[in-house]
């Protein structure tokens, strides 16, 4: 295996079995992947497409049927390999009596950290996914939003080298969801490596290097999301807006060179940047309301 | 008051042996049926996987990590008070608050009184504290692993031997802390709710006990196949505890006690007998007088006899009999002087016990004679019966605890309960069918029964249990099948741990002190001989479980 290769499946296969031993569903079949360091990665497919599967494999919360894993060099069942990993499950199955910090000291003593570097990260985790003012409130009255924070805050107490993210941005509002995925972008940056799965497609385009769609079980698509997603036989200029007169010009000098002009059109943006934009406006501007035009209304300054 | 029962001083390399081959036998089934079981299931493949999880279980051992094993029994412990352990207490405070209305009798003896009042409370902490160990032990792994809670831990370098420990520990600091509250408030209740007058009575009475035989009417101390009498006369008890001295005759119980330390004597050389025997009265006579009853001290190594002065046996009441405020001195059967020192050379000391109301019979046990070292305080005795009750609770959590390593909590909860409640209740008669003593006491009586097959076969061709199965081939065959039944009988003993042990609230309540090496050494014991494969149980349980498993 490569140095830089840090999860490396073969022939990964899971099949779930009833009580008597009887072959119940095949949820994966015959994965072969790798991730490398420093990458996002991640996995995409329908429900029930194996993704969870996968990341529950590499964890060791499952046997594979047949097939390898090698995480970190090490085998999926080497409990030494969870230092260097941090997990985000799916929903966030953190004991929701302790508050913010008792979750991160607890976490933080499971990685055999001394009590003052627990209290150190802690506190810079807490700050981080923004949760200084609830920090002393129990779990179970955190909001969804909140929950994911502080589940993320318990995946990076050990300054984990490979984070397993299990639909990161699911059941977030559009402000939750751009947090964590700049929070995402963030961790590349440190050179962490990153792998999510999700079927939030917009997320993934957003923050992923490469991708592996999964559907039933099986890998259908890997690769570079740039790559997989780049139209070959389509060209696209971007200018700052143009003239009329400019405009068809442009189209005179594309048809003779034989292009054929698909679509000319100012721009959208997306509806997440939309929201972003007026969220951030009224918090910065409070007051300020919508009101419809007409006679009599006037919108508020 | 005397105990009901016989109390026997533990053989620690005995019962280490035993524990030891027992836990060999298990071992090599555990690993021959993983074998098979590894091979039906994957293949050659299997075997491997085998040997690379034993080989885990070590590397897992070597990483372990008492900072782990802390938090973990620490966020169990929160666990535990958040799902509302402590109204435990409530129900122990009703049970207090109205109790000494029932329990005051200002007519009964003040020995009687105190015990009812201790009795009372240490089956009460016991009754509630064990339910409550039970319940959150075989609940808690598999809520976790239910509410996916698990998951976040398993994912961290946590080996699952100290989830299985601390788990245990987290169960067993909750289940300390309100045995402890419990028990302080019952030690208090107890003080108070007695009569100032009865408070004396509040003590802990240290015995040495010795080794009894019988000499019969004749003066013999052998049967006829030259087997030393352990027993006396039976007056007709079918299941005999005592056996009797027929008076005034030969006939006599003899106490040996070789470990009497003159040093740890009452008042520093003061020999104190306490005897408590049953009378067994074949004509009424004067029912007013007591039976007479005389002890005669002998040093059989330097031939001494001193008979001592006699005196009435008070029935149900204890007979205390100070040797020197009794005897003034000390006089052997020739009349000469003799030194209680030299009666206790060597620490030894022979006790015969004879009656010399005639046509009368006196009743005795083992435990009903002792040498009574000076007493030590109630609390020291009270706070051991709590210290075996915490041991119970214990087990109780470890069991529940690897009870939920690989069942989901009814289930667990149900598979605990049996074991405690065998444990509890059917471990004589397992013992019974297994070493097939009937009479525990009494090694000499052996099972008269058969076993299975041979029962079979007598109840087929209606031959009667009293004649002995010929030297034939079909016999020897039916005796071996036999043999194998007896052998799986006691495996599965062996599975269910005898918590009556625990249960020292005899001791304690009778006013005794809980001894070291007939009842807290072999409870420590047992503990540690079953929490270990236990634990060891529960591991590989929790290691080989998948926690995903659909």
């Amino acid at each position: 295996m490569a140095n830089d290769v840090v999860i490396q499946t073969r022939n990964l296969t899971k099949i779930y079995r009833d009580f008597w031993g009887r072959k119940k569903v095949r949820a994966l079949n015959s994965l072969s992947l790798d991730v490398t360091k420093g990458e996002v990665f991640g996995l995409l497919g329908p429900n029930g497409s194996g993704k969870t599967t996968t990341l529950k494999l590499l964890l060791g919360l499952l046997f594979p049927t047949e097939g390898e894993v090698t995480i970190l060099g090490k085998s999926a069942s080497d409990v030494t390999k969870n230092e260097r990993i941090g997990y985000l499950p799916e929903e966030s199955y953190l004991y929701r009596f302790l508050n913010a910090e008792e979750t991160l000291d607890f976490y933080g003593r499971l990685f055999n950290m001394p009590a003052n570097v627990r209290r150190e990260r802690s506190k810079k985790l807490i700050e981080r996914v923004g949760l200084t003012h609830a920090r002393r409130r129990q779990l179970k009255e955190y909001s969804k939003g909140m929950t994911r924070r502080i589940g993320l805050a318990q995946a990076l107490i050990n300054e984990p080298d490979l984070i397993l993210l299990d639909e990161p941005t699911s059941g977030l509002d559009p402000i939750g969801s751009r947090d964590m995925k700049d929070m995402i972008v963030k961790l590349k940056e440190e050179g962490k490596t990153v792998v999510m799965c999700s079927h939030l497609l917009a997320d993934v385009q957003d923050v992923c290097d490469r991708i592996a769609i999964l559907d039933g079980g099986e890998l259908k698509v890997f690769g570079r999301v740039q790559d997989l997603l780049k139209d070959q036989g389509v060209t696209q200029i971007k200018t700052s807006k143009l003239p009329d007169a400019a405009l068809k010009e442009v189209e005179a000098v594309l048809a003779r060179h034989g292009a054929k002009v698909l679509e000319i059109d100012h721009p959208t943006t997306n509806l997440e940047d939309l929201f972003i934009k007026t969220v951030r406006e009224s918090a910065a501007r409070p007051g300020q309301r919508y009101a419809p035009a007409g006679p009599g209304n006037k919108p508020a300054a | 008051m005397s105990l009901s029962f016989d109390p026997v001083a533990f053989n620690l390399a005995e019962g280490l042996k035993h524990w030891g081959t027992v836990m060999l036998v298990v071992a090599i089934v555990a690993f021959f049926t993983a074998l098979v079981t590894s091979l039906l299931a994957s293949g050659l493949a299997g075997p491997w996987q085998l040997f690379v999880h034993l080989g885990g279980g070590f590397q897992d051992l070597a990483g372990t990590s008492l900072r782990r094993c802390l938090a973990l029994s620490q966020l169990t412990f929160r666990e535990a008070l958040r799902r509302k352990t402590l109204w435990v207490f409530a129900v122990f405070a009703v049970l207090f608050l109205f109790a000494g209305w029932f329990l005051s009798d200002v007519t009964a003896d003040a020995d009687l009184q105190v015990k009812n009042y201790v009795s009372f409370v240490l089956r009460t902490i016991s009754w509630l504290i064990l339910p409550v160990a039970l319940l959150l032990s075989c609940w808690g792994l598999p809520e976790d692993i239910k509410a996916r809670s698990l998951h976040t831990v398993v994912t961290k370098p946590v080996r699952r031997h100290e989830i299985v420990i601390g788990r245990v520990l987290g169960f067993a600091a909750i289940g300390g802390l309100v045995l402890g509250i419990m028990s302080a408030v019952g030690y208090v209740w107890i003080n108070r709710q007695l009569p100032e007058s009865m408070r004396s009575q509040l003590t802990a009475r240290v015995p040495v006990y010795g080794d009894i035989r019988f000499v019969d009417n004749e003066g013999q101390d052998k049967d006829a196949q030259g087997n030393i009498l352990i027993e006396g006369i039976n007056t007709g008890d079918e299941n005999m505890f005592r056996s009797f001295v027929e008076g005034n005759t030969k006939s006599r119980a003899i106490w040996e006690f070789s470990n009497v330390d003159p040093a740890r004597l009452e008042g520093g050389g003061r020999l104190v007998l306490e005897s408590s025997f049953q009378a067994f009265r074949t004509y009424k006579g004067n029912i007013e007088k007591q039976l007479l009853c005389q002890f005669t001290l002998v040093n059989s190594t330097k031939k001494l006899k001193v008979p001592l002065k006699a005196f009435e046996v008070r029935e149900f009441r204890r007979n205390v009999y100070d040797v020197a405020a009794e005897n003034p001195s000390l006089q052997d059967t020739d009349g000469k002087t003799v030194e209680l020192a030299e009666l206790l050379a060597g620490g030894k000391l022979q006790v015969e016990t004879a009656c010399l109301s005639s046509a009368q019979f006196l009743g005795m046990a083992r435990p009903d004679l002792f040498v009574r070292l000076p007493d030590r305080p109630f609390a020291v005795g009270y706070f051991k019966s709590i210290a075996n009750i915490g041991l119970m609770m214990l087990m109780v959590v470890v069991l529940g605890v690897m009870s939920g390593c690989f069942l989901k909590g009814p289930v667990a909860t149900m598979l605990t309960l049996f074991i405690v409640i065998v444990g509890r209740m059917a471990h004589g008669f397992l013992d019974t069918l297994v070493t097939g003593k009937v009479q525990y006491h009494n090694p000499h009586v052996q099972f008269q029964g058969a076993g299975p097959i041979d029962a079979l076969y007598r109840i087929l061709t209606h031959m009667t249990p009293g004649v002995a199965l010929e030297d034939k081939p079909l016999f020897r065959v039916i005796n071996w099948l036999d043999n194998q039944a007896l052998t799986v009988l006691w495996a599965i003993r062996s599975m269910f741990p005898d918590f009556t042990a625990y249960d020292t609230t005899e001791y304690t309540a009778n006013a005794f002190d809980v001894p070291w090496a007939e009842a807290m050494l072999p409870n420590l014991a047992m503990a540690a001989g079953y929490c270990l494969p236990w634990i060891i149980v529960g591991y590989f349980s929790l290691r080989l479980r998948e926690l995903e498993s659909k």
